[in-house]
């Protein structure tokens, strides 16, 4: 009596395990996987804690199998997997667009004030001003302020004039941005000064060529400390912007790889 | 039967033992279990869910069919196509060459054998 019920229970809960099985699987071979256990479990020559112990792990690989399986034929389907590389490298290019281009557009944007004084500058250095006349008093702090700011330098690029400090004193330009607005007269760069132990100031520099009976070169600079933040900003959306338009291809492509699935075959005869 | 090319080998020793066991003749879920366990039948104990995920497979590449005969509502028999025989065949073929390489490199001790 007690081993039947014993017997009941264990089917049924074998019967329960089977339930876990992807829906094909289990349509297909339900009844003959419960009766291949039942003959198992009637047969005296296997010992029951062999068989518990084999049940165990036939059920943790097998179940892995055909859920891989069911994976496999659900959405390893070449069609759906070249649309989703597609879409996904499509958004890709819109989301990296939607950062470039605004990007590059603060970032320019960021020049205009400075191209404007240091031709000014240039201009009036040329006619023979001197460059304390041509470059007028100012204490702008590069590490702090967002005021635009103009530094003289001689042909040798040594500061001759400047409205703008950082940790006290005037930061120098590297040479071969001078060897390079040399030759083509202009250079617009972002550039890093490093004084004393300040350190991370980046500033949007326009350099130009002064000619003339002095030659020399001027810098009017600006901190981008602002055109960062919105750099960041316009990189945060396109970044949101991106990982929604990546998660709206995966869901649509799990949707329809599981609407079209391939149908359920009933390889097995009748139940 | 489906005519599709027989299984390339190697076989998985779960595929092997279920086509060596229904090369015996046809069978049923537990006897290909059981035969499969014996160290003769390939020495591979498995349980339902990996025979019939196997058989499932077997089925569908050609080398397995229904015998669409059965004792028991819930119990199905299976036998081996011309495919699996000949896959099973070449399977054997392949350890056989292997067993006789490893013979003549004296891996195996012949009066150990019973």
């Amino acid at each position: 009596m007690i081993k039947t019920l014993f017997d009941n229970k264990a089917d049924k809960i074998y019967a329960l395990a089977i339930g876990l099985y992807p829906r094909r699987f289990r349509e297909a071979y339900a009844f003959p996987m419960r009766q291949a256990f039942r003959d198992a479990w009637s047969d005296n020559a296997l010992p029951r804690l062999h068989l518990l112990n084999l049940l165990a792990k036939d059920l943790i690989t097998s179940l892995a199998k055909e859920y891989l399986n069911m994976f496999r034929e659900t959405y390893a389907r070449p069609a759906l997997i070249f649309n989703a590389v597609i879409l996904a490298g499509i958004s890709t290019g819109i989301a990296l667009a939607l950062y470039a281009i605004p990007q590059q557009v603060l970032r320019n944007g960021a020049n205009d004030p400075q191209i404007q004084l240091a031709t000014d500058a240039v201009a009036m250095l040329e006619s023979g001003a001197p460059p304390s006349e041509a470059i007028s008093a100012g204490n702008v702090d590069m590490a702090r302020s967002l005021a635009p700011f103009i530094i003289a330098y001689d042909d040798q690029g040594k500061p001759l004039a400047s409205q703008a400090r950082l940790s006290g004193g005037i930061p120098v330009l590297p040479a071969g941005v001078f060897d390079y607005v040399r030759q083509h007269g202009e250079e617009r760069v972002s550039w890093q000064p490093i004084l004393g132990t300040t350190r991370g100031v980046r500033i949007a520099a326009v350099v130009e060529r002064v000619g003339g009976a002095h030659p020399g070169f001027v810098l009017a600079g600006r901190s981008l400390r602002e055109v960062e933040v919105r750099e960041a900003q316009v990189r945060q959306m396109a970044g949101l912007t991106w990982i929604g338009m990546i998660a709206l291809i995966v869901i649509g492509t799990l949707s329809y790889g599981w609407l079209t699935r391939p149908p359920v075959q009933h390889l097995a005869t009748s139940h | 039967m489906a005519l599709t090319t027989p299984k390339p080998t190697p076989l998985t020793p779960a595929v092997f033992a279920i086509l060596l066991a229904l090369a015996e003749g046809d069978k049923h879920g537990y006897a290909i279990m059981k035969e499969a366990q014996t160290p003769q039948g390939g020495g591979v104990p498995m349980g339902p869910g990996t025979l019939y995920g196997t058989l499932d497979r077997l089925m569908r590449d050609g080398l397995v069919e229904e015998t669409g005969l059965t004792d028991d509502e819930r119990r199905r028999y299976y036998r081996l196509t011309a495919n699996g025989r000949a896959a099973v065949s070449a399977e054997v073929a392949r350890l056989d060459g292997a067993l006789a390489s490893a013979r003549s490199l004296g891996l195996i001790h012949e009066e150990g054998r019973s």
